[in-house]
């Protein structure tokens, strides 16, 4: 064939398949854009100089969320090219009956998805440029810094994103030569025929598979929070995928049985052509469905995930370190000089006090909590119900050795450095401090301890609970603390480590917790490790942030901890968000070509005397059960992940109802959703009133 | 005595200006209750827009469609839809089954759009099946059964709610000629056992023969008029090429 009028018939038939295919245009368009945008970040030097950290965290989960796409992206794109190879079956036949090698047929297919892409690529380059400062602005709020607009080109991005594109390409077209050379004309001619066959076999049995499946689905859901091997975990989603894909089985043989029962729903209005309409489109897309429910559960347990640790970073842990600088020493004789005066020159001081925290020796705190926290069930307990104190005492996961104690003045110091009331005391009683999230738990502690006054004889009262945000990851106690008159510690206890806090006068500037630090090593002792100096031992029962540095400088750790946060939230949301659309594009694109393929079912219809009202009515029916099987089955399956926001509110005192997450994470998968459904509702109703 | 359906100076142009085609021009004819009509011509004569325009699809140019007092040209869309739904029924040439239902279940949601209690939608579907001679391919899908049978399946579901008019627009192009034979007894004996009014656009003089009057297209006007009358069929069926070897026959579309 001459060359140019090769070329000109793969550009004509390339705006063809825009113009049929534009859904999956775009979606290729959107994902050309996240891919730009988020590989951007792995380029961003910038960001790593401002917090100070170069571990490479973001990049490298950044790298492995890419392989993911370039997966997933890959899976669209080999659908969509045999999806269009097998629509297009009759026009490859009449190549092949004008002579054309089946060769250059695929030379043909090939060139067309490649200006395709190319057609996808350009623009969605430029969408990605801007949609890059849109999710650096977003990230430099979560890291609490600055942002300011500057949309420029970056080279290496641009040929990472070309890579990744073309290598899902490349895959994608992998082996369709084959299958181009296998063709012959009467398969093709007969290809379209072959599929519009209906075969039913086994329904009776099949059905069967609907409520078992169903069933099995509960059952799982059920059993999730007994997952505590890695064995358990796969044998576990093996048989949820299994349970997905047996779903779709039964559901649609069931439906047919219905019909075929003569079930009295087909006796009404168009629910006989809706009720076939989905059966056959269920049954000849059970796998593609299935495999749409694990898409969108995964992308629906990634955004709630994402939610949950966005809700985490703005609500707790700006409370994790209330003090603008806190530092730790075992010393018990350290005056803390050296490092106030690196502070002082580094950005000043407006306030600090220096204090210790004391022990009497004994750990009757640390066993009150050990056995009465949520956190720990029943670890701790022996099977009587009392504390299994020699586990205790050879575990001591969070707490100290020994109890932790402050004098009350020191207490009112550190109450007045943050702006709180100050608290007071009789000679006869105690106060405690106990983070937030662990107040309802712990308002029975006061009963359970038997803490003595100065002369050791008489029990002191609790004189209240106390719970505002007072730095508890070790530095002042592990979850809680008690506070007693000065002269009880004074004649009942021994210091048992130092603290300092500061107030200072401007915003710390990055890389002060390092210099302090080095600060901290240079005074370490032979028989001290660098943990033992740069960390605390009684670091409290927080899991998934715990602030228990020896020198704990606000800002500084405030950005550490929002890049880390940030370095998991991110991928997952980019995940998420793919992962939605690709799934959704598929719904899309089938519903579209068979609304032209087989728009004269409406037609049909129109003529059996339904209105214009009627007949849209009846795509909308069909397409909300098309789009919403995939999405309910996700939403019951996701909603496994509300078992972990439980345990995720719990732990970390996010105060937010835990089913909350995930009605924000459903709200932004339907946001996503909904903007596909009515383009194809919109799509699906111009082919169907273009057949009139 | 007052017309089952009138057409009066029917008028159907396509396109504009200087490019308007007349695809049916001042047409007027009358249908009996019980008439089984046809309609031949050459390709581009208008009997398929003629026909369209009686079954409501297409909105005529000008001129009036009589069922019985209703104008049929003054209805919006929506009444339309109800007039078809109530009043007409559909042979196609291609069937126009929907492929994901059974035989059975396309004649059901004839009847199920229409309404209707469950024992006496089913019945009727029944008895349908029985008249038409499907009742052992119910259960069977379009694609698994015979032209002949898909178009009686077709016919079924025309008739299922006893339409006052059962359009045919070539009922027997894609049959052969035995399913043909069969496909239009089963018209002939529709028309006479059920009374039906039958109004079918054909190209095929052996399939015409069956009709009880033919009017003969040529341009978008009516040229000629055949009455069978008391005439053996075989008879009707020799004036039929007459007629048409006089305008030179009739060209496949």
């Amino acid at each position: 064939m001459n060359k140019h009028l090769f070329t000109t018939l793969a550009f004509r038939n390339m705006k063809r398949m825009v113009r049929d295919y534009l859904v999956y245009v775009l979606t290729l368009l959107l994902v050309t854009a996240l891919m730009y945008a988020f590989n951007s970040l792995i380029f961003q030097d910038d960001t790593k100089k401002l917090i100070g950290t170069d571990d490479g965290w973001l990049a490298f989960l950044l790298v492995l969320t890419t392989a993911f796409i370039i997966w997933i992206v890959t899976w669209l794109m080999r659908y969509m090219v045999r999806f269009i190879m097998e629509k297009r079956s009759g026009e490859f036949g009449i190549y092949l009956l004008l002579g054309m090698k089946n060769q250059m047929i695929f030379k043909l297919y090939q060139r067309e998805n490649v200006l395709l892409g190319i057609a996808a690529f350009v623009p969605g380059l430029f969408a990605g440029i801007l949609l890059r400062e849109i999710l650096l602005a977003v990230m430099y709020t979560m890291l609490r810094m600055e942002y300011r607009l500057h949309i420029r080109f970056h080279g290496g991005t641009f040929l990472m994103t070309a890579v990744c594109y073309a290598g899902c390409y490349c895959l994608a077209l992998f082996r369709c030569r084959r299958t181009f050379k296998k063709m012959t004309i009467r398969a093709l001619m007969n290809a379209r025929r072959q599929n519009e066959e209906i075969r039913e076999r086994y329904q009776n049995v099949k059905q069967l598979l609907f409520p078992v499946s169903a069933l099995f689905l509960l059952f799982l859901r059920r059993i999730i929070t007994g997952l505590d091997n890695m064995g358990k975990v796969a044998l576990f989603l093996i048989c949820l995928v299994l349970a997905i894909y047996l779903f779709y089985m039964g559901l649609s043989a069931w439906i047919v049985c219905y019909i075929r029962r003569k079930g009295s729903a087909i006796y009404r209005g168009q629910n006989l052509f809706l009720l076939r309409q989905f059966a056959s489109k269920l049954r000849t897309m059970q796998f593609t469905m299935g495999t749409l429910t694990a898409l969108f559960t995964i992308a629906l347990m990634g955004m709630t995930i994402a939610l949950m640790l966005n809700a985490y970073q703005t609500m707790v842990l700006v409370e994790k370190a209330p003090f603008d600088v806190q530092l730790y020493n075992a010393d018990v004789h350290k005056d803390f000089s050296r490092e106030l005066s690196l502070i002082e020159s580094e950005v000043g001081i407006t306030q600090s006090h220096v204090y210790h925290i004391y022990t009497d020796g004994d750990d009757q705190v640390a066993v009150w909590l050990y056995t009465h926290l949520e956190t720990w069930g029943t670890i701790f307990l022996n099977e009587d119900g009392s504390a299994n104190l020699e586990l205790i005492r050879e575990e001591q996961l969070a707490y100290c050795a020994s109890d932790t104690y402050m004098r009350l003045s020191d207490y009112n110091a550190l109450r007045r450095m943050l702006g709180y009331e100050t608290v007071s005391l009789d000679d006869g009683q105690y106060a405690v401090h106990i983070k937030k999230r662990l107040r309802r738990q712990a308002e029975a502690i006061g009963d359970g301890l038997e803490i003595l006054d100065a002369s050791g004889k008489e029990p002191l009262s609790c004189a209240g609970i106390y719970d505002e945000p007072f730095s508890q990851d070790g530095h002042n106690g592990g979850d809680c603390l008690i506070i007693v008159p000065d002269a009880v510690a004074a004649a009942r206890m021994k210091p048992y480590y130092s603290e300092l806090v500061a107030k200072l006068e401007g915003e710390a500037p990055a890389g002060l917790e390092k210099k302090l630090d080095m600060l901290s090593l240079e005074g370490k002792k032979a028989w001290q490790s660098e943990y033992d100096v740069l960390y605390s031992a009684c670091t409290g029962s927080d899991h998934l942030f715990n602030s228990a540095s020896a020198n704990l400088v606000r800002d500084n750790a405030l950005s550490e901890a929002g890049y880390v946060l940030m370095s998991v939230i991110m991928p997952i949301a980019y995940i998420g968000f793919v992962f939605v659309c690709v799934a959704v594009t598929v719904l899309c694109v089938q519903q579209l070509s068979d609304s032209a393929k087989y728009r004269f079912r409406y037609d049909v219809l129109r003529k059996l005397g339904l209105n214009t009202a009627q007949v849209n009515g009846l795509i909308f029916r069909q397409l909300s059960a098309f789009y919403l099987c995939p999405a309910v089955l996700a939403v019951v399956i996701g909603s496994m992940v509300l078992s972990i926001s439980r345990v995720f509110v719990r732990e970390t005192g996010v105060e937010t109802a835990h089913g909350v997450f995930f009605l924000y994470g459903v709200g932004m998968f339907l946001g996503v959703y909904l903007v596909y459904f009515a383009l194809t509702y919109v799509g699906f109703k111009r082919n169907v009133d273009g057949s009139l | 005595m007052e017309p089952y359906i009138s057409v009066c100076d029917i008028e159907k142009y396509y396109g504009i200006g200087a490019n308007v085609t007349k695809a049916v021009d001042r047409v007027s004819f009358n249908v009996a209750q019980g008439e089984f009509v046809g309609v031949m011509g050459a390709s581009g004569s208008g009997k398929t827009t003629l026909l369209n325009l009686l079954a409501t699809i297409d909105r005529a140019t000008a001129g009036h469609i009589f069922y019985g007092k209703t104008d049929i040209t003054a209805l919006s869309d929506d009444m339309l839809a109800d007039f078809r739904r109530e009043n007409l029924g559909f042979v196609f040439q291609d069937y126009n089954l929907l492929d994901t239902l059974t035989i059975e279940e396309n004649i059901l949601l004839a009847l199920a759009l229409q309404g209707g209690r469950r024992q006496d939608v089913q019945r009727r579907c029944d008895e349908m099946l029985a008249l038409l001679g499907i009742a052992d391919i119910r259960d069977k899908f379009p694609y698994q059964v015979s032209g002949g049978q898909k178009q009686r399946c077709a016919c079924a579901r025309a008739l299922v709610n006893h339409p006052k008019l059962i359009l045919a627009d070539e009922p027997t192009g894609a049959l052969d000629s035995h399913s043909a034979q069969v496909l239009m007894e089963t018209f002939t004996q529709l028309n006479s056992s059920e009374n039906a009014t039958i109004f079918m656009v054909t190209h095929d003089a052996f399939s015409a023969s069956y009709c009880g009057r033919i009017l003969f297209l040529k341009d978008g006007n009516i040229f000629h008029e055949l009455v069978r009358g008391k005439k053996e069929r075989k008879l009707f069926f020799q004036e039929i090429l007459d007629v048409l070897s006089l305008t030179g026959g009739v060209h496949y579309e």
